[in-house]
């Protein structure tokens, strides 16, 4: 076969090659940090997912070499394939940003904002979007909509209020099993993920629907409140799976295992096994292997990604290059201060539990005379 | 004065029955097309006669026939789009409802052309009635040779059926029509790839609107040259028009577009002036998605010129100060309709509508709507009317089909032109809700001719 010839866009100023066919998000993947346009529905795993979120957006300034034009809307990265000499405007385009926080805010305005008691909370992409790409105020006055919460068969429980629409689960259910039960009622402001009148789902793969969902809609029913994901240490393991590739990632605390959920990779998306095969596990491995020794455990997660789990020290830690001798040239490290003697709220004799109201100054100030 | 080549025999008695139509010099095109001229020849005529998509967006039909895709061995198909669920517009309605002959005539025509062996109709459901008519219609052509195989021993191959849709109005978006076709959910595809490429069934697919389906029996009657000497500009052949509103014969109306928005408005002719001798207020000429337009810059555009019912015309001055030819559903508001209220009644429409898919549209038509009903009711603020021109903004262009555009288009063109209706609301609270209209001096007293 000759050797095909690539394809040379630039992002953000970046030039990156990539092969014919690729879309701008995946050839921003390849550059990778901030230049990558954030992706809520799309999932490189799942046939004809994306183009719905609008998160992706980005300005594309030069068509491609043979057509230099701009493109006069904002497209969708994900189902844009790049052309040779493309030229696209992501986080240095105003008009990408502006578009984008507005997405955010549509997004977040029927959302409950339920994080304290959501069960995705610190791995919710819907978080990082709004922490990322959105303004801090809403603009929104009236009720949220809400919807009452389902079970999907014994192992998943579907929260619809905090959906955002994004049909990961739905091509999930489509194209990992061999039944169409799992899909959209309705339409507008007021559609909903919902199964064939309420019905179970059984299938061997159901569970996959969990990982895909980008925000707290589709929860474990197995670990629903019985840790927050900060709390838990990822690790990977495996075992020998008949029905799937076996490979895992455990969220201990102690010997207990939490939770199993597939392995992902650095945009949160199910990655390839080590065998080359996918990377959907079964809900054997999901729901009813939650014995550390049911697991050969492979030691911890590489924990990468921006959210809070990676202050659980599963990070490579990196011994700081210079000493605070050195940056404090020569002088030797002491208490910088001595806390009791500065803090007005760790003296001894005042018993927090024992104010009435906030405690302010006042009332450190009052007791200490 | 006006030239009718559609609805010309509309009031023939009996016209909707196969004898009297044929009687009338029907199925005349097919007849010309099949027995001496080639597909090639008749999308020439196509293209020659200047025919612009009669569904809402314009596009010429002959080019969009070229761009149909040929590949060996795949069918091709031609969908007649009869969803007709904007408000405001019913022509397609009448047309297929007086006249089901002249669009099964169009069918086979325009098939030879593309080369389809099948065509489907996807008729909005609440059209019920008129299903019957149409495979009434089919049956007597199928009867009579003009349907089948081997039509006029010409080897040409042709079937039509009809499918009801389900009432959305998504569905009249062409690639939600063709999903809904194929029995999925209505919910528009992302393009590329087109339908001219990949369309019903992943084959190569030409969508068109009835009436443009229709027009193309005249053309191929009469030439297409003939055909482009009717209208002007790049607004050949005739159109229809559905009018409502205030007015004294609201009706289907088939213009040639070279007429004036005033005489359209005033002759009796058409619709025969404003009941009562109230004074015209403001427009929307296309359909509920076009722009709204005040009553000065309906008659007369932004740089003094008699506006004319044609698509040029209507659109000049972009939206700042012009509006669209839309799908030709024109709504006339008199002194006495509030803006506001339009508007509410529009997002409302159009909330309902949206198929969820993407964010801005999906949240955005239903924050509007919200909005607009805080402002109806007296319970608006100051700062809500640049909200919501924030967020119809953040809609347009932002989503994966036009309807998050004719969602956002009628919301900002009334801020633009109707703006101190708005604050008017929002100051008077209590007034507002007692009387049912805003503010009257949008009705510029104008010249009403004799
Ligand atoms: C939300 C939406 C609704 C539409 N509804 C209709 C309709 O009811 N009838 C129609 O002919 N075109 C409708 N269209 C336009 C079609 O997508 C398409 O452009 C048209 O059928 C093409 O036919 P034409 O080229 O003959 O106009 C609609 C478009 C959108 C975005
Ligand atoms: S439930 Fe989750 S995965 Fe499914 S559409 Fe909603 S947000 Fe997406
Ligand atoms: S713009 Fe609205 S109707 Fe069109 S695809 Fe998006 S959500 Fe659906
Ligand atoms: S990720 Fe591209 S639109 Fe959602």
């Amino acid at each position: 076969m000759s050797e095909q010839q690539l394809f040379k866009v630039t992002i953000d100023n970046i030039t990156v090659e990539v092969a014919p066919g690729t879309t701008i998000l995946n050839a921003a993947r390849q550059i990778g940090g901030e230049v990558t346009p954030p992706a809520m529905c799309y999932y490189s795993k799942l046939k004809d997912s994306g183009g719905k979120c609008r998160t992706c957006l980005v300005e594309v300034s030069k068509g491609s070499e043979k057509d230099p034009r701009p493109m006069p809307k904002l497209v969708a990265s994900c189902r844009t394939t790049v052309m040779d000499g493309m030229e696209v405007k992501n986080i240095t385009s105003p008009r990408v940003i502006d578009a984008r926080a507005g997405v955010v805010e549509f997004l977040l305005i029927n959302h409950p904002l339920d994080c304290p008691i959501c069960d995705q909370a610190g791995e919710c992409h819907l978080q990082d979007l709004g922490y990322e790409h959105g303004k801090e105020e809403t603009r929104y006055e009236f009720q949220r909509r809400s919807f009452h919460k389902v079970d999907l068969g014994e192992y998943i429980q579907l929260h619809m209020t905090r959906c955002i629409l994004c049909y990961r689960c739905v091509y999930t259910a489509d194209q990992l099993t061999d039944s169409r039960e799992h899909g959209v009622l309705d339409r507008g402001d007021h559609a909903q993920i919902a199964t064939m009148i309420q019905k179970n789902l059984k299938n061997d793969f159901i569970g996959n629907v969990i990982d895909v969902c980008p925000v707290g809609a589709l929860t474990d029913k197995t670990f629903r409140f019985k840790n927050r994901v900060w709390f838990t240490k990822p690790m990977d393991a495996h075992r020998d799976c008949s029905k799937c590739c076996g490979e895992v990632q455990l969220w201990m605390r102690g010997d207990e295992v939490y939770r199993v959920t597939a392995r992902k990779d650095e945009w949160g998306e199910v990655k390839e096994s080590s065998k080359g095969s996918t990377g959907w596990i079964c809900n054997d491995c999901r729901f009813d292997k939650k014995h550390a020794s049911d697991w050969i455990i492979e030691g911890p997660t590489n924990v990468s990604r921006h959210s809070v789990i990676s202050a659980n020290h599963y990070q490579k830690l990196e011994q700081p290059k210079e000493t605070v001798t050195e940056v404090m040239n020569g002088i030797e490290p002491r208490l910088f201060m001595n806390i009791h003697d500065v803090s007005e709220v760790n003296q001894q004799h005042v018993q927090l539990s024992l104010i009435d109201g906030p405690a302010t100054g006042k009332v450190f100030n009052k007791n200490a005379d | 004065m006006g030239r009718k080549i559609l609805l010309d025999k509309a009031h023939v008695p009996g016209i909707r029955s196969y004898d009297v139509y044929r009687r009338e010099g029907g199925y005349r095109s097919v007849e010309k097309a099949l027995r001496t001229m080639s597909p090639d020849a008749v999308v020439e005529e196509v293209k020659k006669s200047g025919l612009r998509g009669r569904g809402g967006a314009g596009f010429p039909t002959g080019m969009k026939w070229s761009f149909l895709a040929k590949p060996e061995g795949i069918p091709r198909y031609l969908v007649v789009n009869a969803d007709e669920s904007e408000p405001g517009t019913f022509k397609d309605r009448y047309l297929m409802e007086f006249l089901p002959h002249l669009l099964i005539e169009g069918i086979i025509t325009s098939c030879f052309a593309l080369g389809s062996k099948v065509s489907y109709i996807y008729i909005r459901g609440e059209y019920a009635w008129i299903v019957s008519i149409l495979e009434h219609a089919i049956e007597e052509a199928r009867h009579n040779g003009w349907l089948g195989t081997n039509i006029l021993g010409t080897g040409f191959d042709c079937e039509i059926y009809v499918q009801r849709g389900a009432g959305a109005y998504i569905c009249g978006e062409e690639t939600a029509l063709l999903e809904s076709l194929e029995g999925k959910r209505g919910n528009p595809r992302i393009k590329p790839p087109f339908p001219a490429v990949k369309g019903l069934w992943d084959s190569p697919t030409v969508v068109n609107n009835v009436e443009t389906i229709a027009a193309v029996v005249p053309i191929i009657n009469e030439g297409g040259d003939e055909y482009a000497k009717i209208g002007v500009g790049k607004s050949t052949g005739t159109k229809l028009i559905s009018a409502c509103g205030n007015i004294n014969k609201p009706g289907v109306f088939e213009i040639d577009m070279t007429i004036s928005v005033e005489e359209f408005i005033y002759s009796d002719e058409y619709c025969g002036g404003i009941p009562g001798g109230k004074k015209l207020k403001a427009c929307i000429p296309g359909g509920s998605s076009v722009p709204i337009l005040p009553a000065n810059l309906l008659l007369k555009t932004a740089k003094g010129d008699t506006r004319i019912m044609n698509y040029e015309s209507l659109s000049d001055g972009g939206f700042a100060t012009g509006s669209m030819m839309g799908s030709g559903g024109f709504i006339v508001l008199d002194e006495d309709q509030c803006v506001v209220k339009n508007t509410y009644t529009l997002a409302r429409f159009y909330r309902h509508e949206s198929c969820g898919q993407c964010s801005p549209c999906r949240e955005g038509t239903g924050w509007m709507e919200r909005i607009l009903l805080n402002i109806d009711q007296g319970k608006g603020k100051m700062s809500d009317i640049d909200l919501l021109w924030d967020i119809q903004s953040k809609i347009e262009g932002n989503t994966i089909c036009p309807l998050g555009d004719a969602a956002a288009w009628p919301v900002a063109a009334a801020i633009r032109h109707f703006r101190d209706e708005f604050e008017w609301h929002i100051l008077h609270p209590d007034e507002c809700t007692k009387r049912n209209y805003g503010l009257a001096h949008y009705a510029d007293p104008i010249h009403i001719p004799a």
